[in-house]
């Protein structure tokens, strides 16, 4: 708790950096990969965070120390070549995207394993931190490493929001984009280019191995939620700016903790609550709207089995009668009576149950539902009037109040079904 | 039975055009006048749509070349609007019907700047254009195909050009909307305007088109539509497979070189 307070009311500044820097990385890096999450390039994105290995010991050869202008330029540059490779392949060669994707992947990232385990042995006793580069380690970031990460992370803010038009054509349709005269293979460079640094940013705090969860986790979550691009940039950016955040802190809680994996922890729990819970794709929605509607198909019916009663001059039925109508269906006809109860469509008297006066009005709409759809689809749609009930039995607890005026109209307020069986309406 | 104009609007000389090194159109050579309402026929893999891409620079010819309104294509690309084949983007993009309408203005925009309210004011205007008003918020991947094509012809009317080219703009939309925009097209045509459509209805061709092209991987005929429409060209056209054009076209495949490429 302590900690808690500590960490988010800011009191040290180096924490108030390293959350700012963990922002600007997590805006740049959602926006960068929710596009290439559109455009189908997510494995693009983990071969060149796998890619990047290599560079990053190099830069550090060089540099002899964690100096983060090498490493940031070493990383980049070993990124382009892997990138640069897989589009040279893919256009010289007949293998398939994943097999180029795959092989670069795992070439690279040897030879950086190599390289990192020769380092380790040579005894530089700078070397500790070059390891938190596989898994990230935001709390080691200095002040002046974040100037350079903060820094490009603005850059590619800034470019994608000024060529948000172009990257959105790119995306959508390329073909037409040349067809105007944009200049869409300089369009495309840039946007590899952006890709690149959005990996090479993220090293520090997130590690090689995990980057690419932060550029596709969040666009892909945020699908969930949003059908326009705008919203769901700036929902995908969210997520990953709370997901940074939270793991930050949790490695700052727990020492030697990395925080890539606590990051990535945190998005693929949004992940797995925005696929359970949006209301557009969400299971749990679906699951629930679906209990509801079987829930109100239950009541309905036991509310035209008692109004069918009425019409044969029945006040109203007993339990057992009920039972019998429906057989095997004891749970859901309890609490359908239930359910009746509270809201006062029914009255049950000891055994015997009868419709109150609303729930009587409530009845004969539905059975006018009923009636009406038989009639439309014997009268307009030329079905025999033996095979109507079934499709009646489903709308009747469909059609709203306006579908019904039309139905009406449509059929010049008939009085008999298809079977003479009088459609009832209220008395004027 | 090929017609040339003087002055045209859109002269193809003598066009060649492979994919990898196997061709598929040969020496297309035609001109096109301008206020003209033009049809492309052919059967499937007849090479309209190459035509059209390789007419937009989309595809580079092996041999030949392609000039509009007399000058290069890139010095007049904002005059020219293009309907691509339906199937060829992702409708599961997260955009709306105006999102994609205002793309047409893009070309006029240029690079950086953004659409504002003029730009959107005329989409809805090409909306309306189409009978699309009704599904302006519409997310696109929630349209019929029919709709989602009428979306296209609006992005194109959008660019506001001269010379329209348009692949299967109709496929899939029903009698009423085609009639409609095709009373659109020639009043477009009317006013001075070059509109190319690929075509598979025969029928209406004859109804609406002045000019008509007819394709099969070479060119059959170009001219006023009462010279070509003909039992005949047509039989030439749809008819049989083109024995010897295909064999050479295997033999080409089957080298290890592009001989046709300067
Ligand atoms: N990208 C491609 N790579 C290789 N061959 C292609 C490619 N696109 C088209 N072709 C070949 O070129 C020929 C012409 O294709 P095109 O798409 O121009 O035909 P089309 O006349 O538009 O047909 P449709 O009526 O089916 O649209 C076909 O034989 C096709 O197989
Ligand atoms: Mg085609």
């Amino acid at each position: 708790m302590e900690d808690f307070l500590y960490f988010f009311t800011f009191q040290d500044p180096s924490i108030t950096w390293v959350v700012l820097g963990i922002t600007l990385l997590g805006i740049g890096s959602a926006y960068v990969g929710t596009f290439s999450f559109l455009d189908k390039k997510a494995l693009l994105g983990d071969a060149i965070s796998h890619a990047v290995l290599p560079g990053i010991c190099l830069g550090f050869i060089l540099a002899g120390e964690k100096n983060p202008v090498y490493i940031v330029t070493g990383a980049f540059l070993s990124g382009a070549l892997a990138t640069f490779l897989s589009s040279w392949l893919r256009k010289n060669t007949k293998l398939s995207e994943d097999t180029i994707i795959a092989t670069i992947l795992s070439v690279f990232f040897g030879v950086g394993i190599v390289m990192l385990t020769g380092l380790q042995k040579s005894g530089n006793p700078e070397i500790a931190g070059l390891n938190s580069f596989i898994f990230g380690n935001a709390i080691g970031i200095s002040e002046s490493d974040l100037m350079i990460y903060g820094g490009l992370s603005l850059t590619i803010i800034m470019v994608l929001t000024l060529f948000l038009k172009e990257f959105r054509l790119m995306v959508f349709d390329p073909e037409y984009g040349k067809a105007i005269g944009f200049p869409m293979e300089a369009i495309r460079f840039l946007f590899n280019v952006l890709m690149i640094l959005a990996v090479v940013i993220g090293i520090q705090a997130i590690g090689v191995v995990l980057m690419a969860a932060l550029l596709i986790t969040p666009g892909a979550a945020a699908r969930f939620w949003t059908d326009r691009l705008h919203p769901l940039l700036i929902l995908a950016a969210s997520f990953s700016i709370v997901s940074g955040i939270l793991g930050t802190y949790i490695s700052f809680v727990i020492p030697q903790m990395p925080t890539g994996p606590w990051v990535v922890v945190f998005l693929s729990l949004i992940a797995l609550l925005s696929f359970m819970f949006s209301p557009k794709s969400g299971i749990i929605f679906r699951y629930f709207s679906r209990k509801n509607y079987l829930r109100k198909t239950h009541k309905d019916h036991l509310m035209k089995a008692l109004y069918k009663a009425r019409e044969e001059n029945k006040e109203g039925l007993s339990i057992e009668e009920i039972y019998e109508l429906y057989p095997y269906q004891k749970v859901q006809i309890n609490q359908s009576i239930k359910d009746l109860l509270k809201e006062g469509f029914i009255i049950k008297n000891q055994l015997f149950i009868s419709l109150t006066s609303k729930g009587t009005s409530d009845a004969m709409r539905i059975v006018r539902l009923h009636r009406l759809w038989e009639l439309y689809l014997n009268e307009s749609m030329n079905i025999a009037p033996d095979h109507v009930h079934e499709s009646a039995e489903q709308m009747e607890h469909l059609l709203t109040p306006e579908l019904e005026a039309m139905l009406e109209k449509r059929l010049n307020f008939p009085t008999l079904d298809p079977h003479q069986e009088t459609i009832p309406r209220e008395k004027p | 039975m090929i017609t040339q104009v003087e002055n045209p609007v859109l002269e193809i000389h003598d066009l060649t055009v492979s994919y990898d090194q196997n061709p598929v159109l040969w020496n297309v050579d035609l001109s096109l006048p301008s206020g003209k309402l033009v049809g492309i026929l052919g059967p499937n893999g007849a090479g309209k749509s190459t035509l059209i891409k390789s007419i937009m620079g989309l595809i580079p010819p092996t041999s030949g070349y392609v000039r509009i309104f007399d000058k290069p294509l890139n010095d007049v690309r904002a005059r020219i609007s293009y309907v691509p084949q339906r199937e060829s983007v992702d409708w599961n993009f997260p955009a709306s019907v105006l999102d994609v309408v205002m793309m047409g203005t893009y070309g006029k925009l240029g690079l950086f700047r953004r659409p504002g309210k003029k730009e959107k004011d005329l989409a809805m205007q090409c909306l309306e254009q189409v009978g699309m008003t009704g599904f302006l918020k519409r997310q696109i991947s929630e349209l019929s195909g029919g709709q989602q094509q009428r979306v296209f012809i609006a992005r194109a009317l959008a660019q506001q050009a001269d010379l329209y080219l348009m692949d299967e703009p109709f496929a899939g939309v029903d009698m009423a909307t085609e009639t409609a925009i095709f009373q659109l097209l020639k009043e477009m045509a009317d006013s001075g305007k070059t509109v190319l459509v690929v075509h598979h209805d025969i029928h209406s061709a004859m109804n609406f088109f002045d000019w008509v092209i007819m394709l099969n991987l070479h060119l059959v005929a170009s001219g006023p539509k009462e010279l070509v429409i003909t039992e005949d060209l047509l039989r030439k056209t749809y008819g049989g497979k083109l024995n010897l054009l295909t064999k050479v076209t295997d033999l080409i495949r089957n080298k290890d070189f592009n001989p046709l490429k300067s």
